[in-house]
């Protein structure tokens, strides 16, 4: 079983993360009527792949934090559909992040507690 | 997660569409106008926007990454610049020497689709805010009920 830190850890991480990007997305939405405004993406789970050899033990691979960028594949526009469909993903994301952070620190509540309630 | 910064650029947003839509309103509400504040005829505005810069006292320690995502902001409200439609009404008070009155060169499709336009962007800023609203409530109850 992985420690307690190192789960709390990493979905802390992912939860960043997921908050992050729920900025970057109301930004695009908030410029779609701007000229010239290149859509914001934030780069995370890219470096998790990058780090995923590195991850023999419960770990977070050191050095992996998300990070707002601009678009890499070289969108000019906001597209408000695709950034409506990311929007609601991502809120689904962050909730079930949650609700495993939840469901991890109540197991580890009944650990504690000798499995009386 | 940072609430305020989600909640800031959705409102900014939304600022930014609801001028837009008061503007429209405004150029519609004039379509017949023939005189304007300063005494001559009403000139068709539109709304200039674009990316604003995050101005927070934290930004300037933190990453650039932070710097990107300030919201959207006006940049100015200017004239459109059309020329006005001229209308023959020699009895109007403002015609001129040959019987034309200038009305403002106002394109009704134009203000419809900017006005629906900026109505659906509001609505989209609505719902990036709502989403916001909802992860950060749902964060307060972690733990709350194993």
């Amino acid at each position: 079983m992985f420690g307690i830190d190192s789960v709390v850890s990493f979905v802390t991480l992912a939860l960043d993360a997921a908050a992050l990007r729920q900025q970057a997305i109301a930004n695009n939405i908030a410029n779609v009527g701007s000229a010239g405004y290149v859509p914001l993406r934030v780069n995370f789970e890219e470096q998790l792949a990058f780090a995923r050899g590195d991850l023999t033990g419960a770990a977070v691979p050191a050095g992996a934090r998300p990070f707002i960028e601009t678009d890499a594949a070289g969108a000019t526009a906001v597209m408000l559909d695709v950034e409506m469909v990311k929007l609601a993903q991502n809120a689904v994301h962050y909730q079930s992040l949650l609700k495993a952070l939840d469901k991890h620190l109540s197991i580890m509540s009944a650990a504690v507690n000798e499995g009386r309630r | 997660m940072d609430y305020m910064a989600a909640f800031a650029i959705s409102g900014s947003g939304m600022s930014v569409e609801k001028l837009r839509l008061d503007v429209t309103a405004l150029n519609i509400a004039n379509v017949h106008s023939t005189r304007g504040p300063e005494g001559t005829g009403y000139e068709p505005l539109q709304v200039i926007s674009g990316a604003r810069q995050a101005q927070l006292f934290r930004s300037v320690f933190a990453a650039e990454s932070l710097r990107l995502a300030g919201g959207a902001e006006v940049l100015e409200v200017r004239t459109v610049g059309v020329a006005p439609r001229l209308v023959y009404e020699p009895n109007h008070p403002d015609a001129d020497a040959a019987g034309f009155v200038a009305y403002p060169g106002i394109n009704p499709v134009n203000e419809m689709v900017t006005l629906l336009a900026a109505m659906r962007a509001y609505e989209a800023n609505v719902a990036a805010f709502n989403a916001a609203k909802t992860m950060a409530l749902k964060a307060l109850e972690l733990g709350g009920n194993g």
